[in-house]
């Protein structure tokens, strides 16, 4: 495996990857002798009951750690624990949105962790079957999860009596195999049902009718991997860490021109200033920040002048963006902001499923006409273009957030940069060069 | 369940809970435009079209085909946001989309070229490469499909997942680079295919049929009944110039919910046969009507048991009472033979009809292939199992297409066993506890079973478990024509004297036979040494069929019947006279009344025991 | 899907008689089939070379170097664009999207590992070693058959998609390699 790129962050605010590092943290014994793990499985399934778990979550204050940041004990309260008939657990183990390597990086160092946090969701919320989906391109990572899930297995944690309890656990691997989409919650069941992978139309939400109709839960693998901390430390102890409204650490990846990328875990509330100057060095010597997107390519962009944002979910919608998966992508001064921005609308074309007409014909229109306005044949209505391709794509038009990440990516670097897009379309000519992502 | 009161665009209207807006919309007349939606598909909310501003909800437009009115909900359809994500979605959807309206067969019934006339922008930005693909795909040897037109609203293959039960029409790449494919781009073989031609919202699948043949505005049309089986459809026939030019579905709820199958829509080009008879013939040479009936009544009277008589799978009812009136006459003791009948008996009392199958919570098919027996009742059982929950017991020696639901039980009799199989289904665990109607569904096995036990076997079982019958005739007016008792069974070999009513005899034309006569429409072997008489084709004849659950329904033909053809009743009241039977009809409507007021037949036609090679 | 992933391990990539075998062997229609493999980017519907080079271009990587890397590839191979196969079956490429490994950009995908913190000399180096076999990717028997995915739990209420009965549909004859997709618009070059 690789060396461990990132750190446990600001210490003692390190909940999550306290123990990163430690030797064979990946296997079972070492989890539980060095990291004290199992421990809250054991008190969610002998010292607690259900409900009782959720409110933990609720009280931490917790949210949705894979980009729509909603409260996770919320989502845990929407299973109807008591209606009759099976019930699933499904982590979205899917990790595709640019800039984001988080889960990954759990997977890799602790992927006991995360089953520990599967095992006490699925209790919680009276299932008793897992699934991870997991994207098919990572290789390493599933391997891991595969030997952690025997591990626990062969030593009765995952089985028909876990650690000794009678209610039936197990955990299921599922393998993507290449679509961003997935990572929405309903497509990623659809593709778990066999199927090609468009979202479906909400309501009914998963929580009611889910993974074969039947009611699921979908998380994060980090807001799962979170859960063995919570139940340590009570959802109490959690919240102090944080912010009010935003509590607990996050893990974010910091990528792109700076000289230390990595996962860093960061209490929330900090700033952008210390996450990307202070843990990952900066931009390399002679160049500045010029642009950033705090939560993977899909969340609104921030220029360089904002970077004293806190990186709280308040803060990040005062300043018109959002905390999405916390994948934090640095460009400099010396690459091109509407370069960039073609980039991305591409990979969103690409991606798109093509369900929705507004987000599979306006991602692609968005492209073609980034095409002509970087081949200098662009005018006044290409901007005009863009700017209606974007708001045709947000707000309700498309029927899943994929079609709006493209929108917010056109409308942030228009509003921030306009003076670029200027450049290009009007005058035909760029001032600053680079991206270059094709040969 | 209690109705709901609700405001569209300062309109207040009150509708059943649980109506979709966009539904409720149309009640007062107002237009929400769709593509994905239909009304007889799940739905989807995928192409955004319906896109309305609706309070209570957050300040966003929301899909009108997903939301179900509530009490007190407003709805603008008007509002600047509306109004807006209307046009910007039409904008998306004309991005790609060729300027093929010249030539696209869809320009004038499209309702993509309505809405944007209706709601979308008046210019268009669209200004450099669109996407293309190969085009025209021949689907199949009916159905053309143009990938560029495609607006990817999915109703063709929704349809033929939800409805039809097949996956052979798919999706596939992703995002803008999808098309729609028949699958590794081979012919589609569905009986059901033909739909997708009439749900298609754009001029992307279109009938190789009638291709180039119209602009709509140049036809005029009328709904009448399909003529192909015994389902008796309701289909909308098209005539331009005194031709058919095409033919499309027509929805009557109770029997086909709006779909046909393939030989109904394909099938029809026979009308417009330039080889058609005009004028009657004798032996080759024009005659008039008058010496031909004479020629023709003078070749078949009093022939007895030498004379056979051929009837059509699709006499009119008309045209079979008046069939009843000569074989009580002047023809009497001859032998008739009728067209695809199956072996089952007349119907007893009160059956189950096509719209109850709805309702059944269990369905038992047994002895047919129901796909290819009466396509459209197979889609109305596919409705009730995969959409309302019924639980489908199959009777049947071979696998059929119901089984591709997981949960169809199937019993593979031996050829020849099904009662037997019938009658052990009353202690079946699914039948003890039903929870509601049960439909018993038979055929004839084609003739390898005894239809006559069977019968019994399915009305014994139906008084058990609480429920009702149908026998699937497969003639398309076997039913009217048993109730006239000219459904007949007979064998032809040894006549001397043959009479056509309609095409010859499946088993072809006996050597015995000296004197041919027939009323057909197109040139057959052997027509050249009889008398011939010009026929009036389905698209052009009035009458009546009965419908395999009994239903009498009138034809109403598009092309009006050019002189010198005559109308079969009325030949058929030209060739009694000849034959010294004294009949005066003025029109058809008297033969109506008369068999209204017929009290039903005394005896119902003893059914054959058949077992053995299938009838053809 | 692991059905298709299995067929695609032993075949290199996915012929229409190899969906047609899949869509036979769960009872369902090869049309089926054909429309989830053709959705997913890890499905090969043209052949690829035996070392398939997964290239991230995405933002992260792209503003780190990503173009000259796949420049070097091609230089390296004689390998123009992206559908192509070195003659000798060995090599091909593929620009992909974010791969979830952004702190070791520019990075790819390579006989089923990441390869992080590429270099132009990197990339000679792993080209090298292939060509001597000196690195033989990780046997798919390694991967224990349990990941392969299992199956869905009998549930009443479940939708499983239709299964087709009766004989077989014929074998597609010669159906031509798939290409992806309509028309691709040529990528014009960033400046």
């Amino acid at each position: 495996m690789a060396e461990l790129r990132g750190s446990s962050g600001d210490a003692p605010q390190n909940l999550l990857t306290r123990w990163f590092g430690t030797p064979n943290l990946h296997t079972l014994d070492v989890y539980e002798s060095k990291a004290g793990g199992y421990t809250a499985l054991r008190k969610a399934l002998f010292d607690m009951a259900p409900a009782d778990i959720t409110n933990e979550v609720k009280t931490s204050g917790l949210r949705g750690r894979g980009g729509a940041g909603f409260a996770t004990g919320v989502k845990w309260s929407f299973i109807n624990r008591d209606a009759p008939g099976p019930k699933y657990v499904v982590v979205n183990a899917d990790e595709s949105e640019p800039g984001t390597a988080k889960d990954r990086y759990i997977l890799e160092n602790s992927p006991h962790m995360v089953v520990e946090g599967i095992l006490i969701a699925a209790y919680a919320v009276g299932a008793n079957q897992a699934w991870v989906y997991i994207r098919g391109e990572y290789d390493e990572p599933r391997r891991m999860l595969v030997e952690a899930i025997d591990e626990a297995r062969a030593k009765g944690y995952i089985g028909p009596r876990p650690m000794g309890k009678d209610y039936p656990l197990d955990i299921q691997i599922y393998r993507g195999h290449g679509a961003y989409i997935c990572g929405e919650e309903t497509a990623l069941l659809e593709s778990l049902e066999g199927k090609r992978a468009q979202p479906r139309s909400r309501p009914p939400f998963p929580a009611v009718k889910g993974a074969w109709g039947r009611p699921t839960l979908l998380n994060n693998v980090e807001t799962l991997a979170t859960v063995p901390t919570i139940i340590n430390m009570g959802g109490a102890g959690y919240a102090k860490v944080g912010t009010a409204k935003n509590p607990g650490t996050r893990l974010l990846t910091v990528s792109g021109n700076v000289r230390k990328p990595g996962v860093y875990e960061v209490e929330i509330g900090k700033t952008f200033r210390h996450v990307i100057m202070e843990l990952a060095g900066g931009p390399p010597e002679g160049r500045k920040v010029k642009v950033f997107w705090p939560g993977g390519s899909s969340a609104p962009v921030l220029p360089e002048s904002m970077l004293d944002v806190t990186t709280d979910a308040e803060a990040l919608a005062a300043a018109k963006s959002m905390g999405g998966s916390g994948g934090v992508i640095v460009m400099d001064d010396s690459h091109c902001v509407v370069k960039a921005a073609y980039r991305l609308l591409q990979f969103y074309a690409h991606e798109s499923c093509g369900k929705c007409t507004p987000c599979r014909i306006g991602q692609d229109w968005a492209v073609r006409t980034y095409e002509r306005i970087l081949a200098n044949e662009g005018s006044q209505i290409d901007l005009d273009i863009l700017r209606s391709v974007s708001d045709g794509l947000q707000n309700g038009r498309s029927l899943c957030g994929l079609g709006d990440s493209g929108g917010w990516v056109i409308d942030s670097t228009l509003r921030h940069f306009r003076d670029e897009y200027e450049d290009h379309a009007l005058r035909h000519e760029c001032n600053v060069g680079r991206v270059m992502a094709h040969a | 369940m209690p109705d709901v009161n609700l405001t569209i665009d300062g309109h207040k209207l009150s509708v059943p809970a649980g109506t979709l807006v966009v539904e409720a919309a149309k009640t007062i007349g107002i237009e929400i435009p769709v593509f994905c939606y239909h009304h007889k598909l799940d739905t989807v909310g995928a192409c955004r079209m319906c896109l309305v501003e609706m309070t209570p909800g957050p300040p966003r437009p929301q899909t009108a085909c997903t939301t179900p009115a509530t009490e007190g909900m407003v709805v603008k359809t008007l509002s600047a946001m509306a109004v807006q994500a209307r046009a910007d979605i039409l904008e998306f959807e004309l991005a790609n989309h060729p300027l093929d309206c010249p030539v696209c067969d869809k320009g004038g019934e499209c309702p993509l070229q309505d809405f944007t006339f209706r709601h979308g922008y008046p210019t268009s930005r669209i200004d450099g490469p669109r996407l293309h693909f190969k085009k025209p795909i021949p689907l199949s040897d009916n159905i053309a499909l143009d990938r560029e037109r495609c607006v990817l609203c999915y109703r063709c293959t929704r349809y033929y997942d939800e409805v039809a039960w097949e996956q052979e029409l798919t999706t596939d790449e992703r995002g803008v680079q999808s098309f729609i494919t028949s699958q590794f781009g081979q012919p589609l073989q569905s009986i059901f295919s033909g739909n997708i031609i009439d749900l298609c919202p754009v001029g992307a699948l279109t009938s190789r049929v009638w291709r180039f043949e119209s602009r709509p505005w140049d036809m005029t049309h009328t709904a009448t009944i399909c003529s192909r089986c015994s389902v008796g459809c309701s289909v909308t026939q098209w005539q331009r110039r005194g031709q058919l030019v095409r033919v499309t579905s027509h929805e009557n709820d109770d029997i086909d919910e709006g779909w046909i199958c393939d030989r109904g829509r394909f099938d029809y080009t026979d009308v417009n046969d330039p080889k058609r008879y005009r004028t009657p013939m004798v032996d080759g040479v024009k005659a008039t009507w008058a010496d031909a009936i004479l020629t023709m009544a003078a070749g078949i009277r009093g022939k007895g048991a030498k004379l056979g008589i051929s009837l059509p799978q699709d006499i009119t009812n008309e045209e079979a009472f008046l069939f009843r009136k000569l074989l009580d006459g002047p023809l009497k003791g001859a032998r008739v033979k009728m067209h695809g009948r199956t072996a089952l008996p007349a119907p007893t009392g009160d059956g189950l009809r096509i719209k109850e199958i709805d309702d059944a919570r269990v369905i038992v098919v047994v002895a047919s292939d129901i796909e290819n027996d009466v396509p459209i009742v197979d889609l109305r059982v596919k409705k009730a199992v995969g959409k309302r929950g019924a639980k489908l017991i199959v009777v049947h020696p071979d696998g059929v297409d119901l089984d591709r639901h997981p949960g169809t039980v199937h019993i593979r009799n031996t050829a020849g066993a099904a009662a037997a199989e019938v009658r052990k289904l009353a202690s079946h665990e699914l039948l003890a506890n039903p929870g509601g109607p049960v439909a018993i569904l038979f055929g004839d096995g084609r003739g390898t079973e005894d239809a006559a036990d069977l019968a019994a076997a399915c009305t014994e079982l139906a008084a058990k478990v609480g429920g009702k019958v149908m026998p699937l005739y497969r003639a398309t007016n076997e039913r009217g024509a048993l109730a006239a008792g000219v459904a007949g069974w007979d064998k032809l070999d040894g006549v001397e004297a043959l009479f056509s009513w309609g095409p010859p005899p499946a088993a072809g034309v006996p050597s015995t036979v000296r004197f041919m006569a027939a009323w057909d429409h197109l040139p057959r072997e052997g027509h050249d040494r009889a008398v011939v008489l010009p026929a009036a084709t389905f698209a052009e004849r009035q009458g009546s069929y009965t419908n395999l659950e009994g239903t009498v329904q009138f034809l109403r033909p598009p092309i009006a019947l050019r002189p010198p053809l005559k109308e079969g009743w009325e030949v058929l009241t030209e060739l009694a006279n000849a034959l010294g039977l004294a009949l005066d009809y003025p029109g058809i409507f008297p033969i109506q009344r008369e068999l209204a007021e017929q009290p039903p037949s005394p005896e119902p036609e003893p059914a054959p025991v058949l077992v053995g090679p299938a009838h053809p | 899907m692991p059905a298709l992933d299995l067929a695609q391990e032993e075949l290199g990539h996915l012929t229409p008689e190899a969906m047609t075998e899949v869509a036979t062997a769960l009872e369902l229609d090869p049309g089926y089939v054909e429309g989830v493999a053709t959705f997913y980017s890890l499905f090969h519907l043209t052949p690829v070379g035996r070392h398939h080079f997964y290239v991230c271009t995405n933002l992260s990587c792209a503003i780190r170097g990503s173009a000259e890397i796949v420049r070097r590839f091609q230089e390296a191979t004689g390998v123009k664009a992206p559908d192509e196969v070195t003659p000798d079956g060995l090599f091909s490429y593929e620009e992909v999207e974010c791969l979830g490994a952004c702190e070791y950009a520019p990075m790819m995908r390579l006989d089923q590992r990441f390869h992080y913190d590429l270099t132009p000399e990197k990339i000679d180096e792993l080209i090298a070693d292939r060509k001597a076999g000196r690195t033989a990717p990780p046997s798919p028997a390694a991967t224990p058959p349990r990941e392969r995915g299992g199956e869905p739990p009998p549930s009443p209420a479940a939708t499983p998609p239709r299964k087709r009965r009766g004989a077989a549909p014929p074998s597609p004859a010669a159906a031509p390699p798939r290409k992806r997709g309509g028309t691709t618009r040529k990528k014009k070059a960033d400046g």
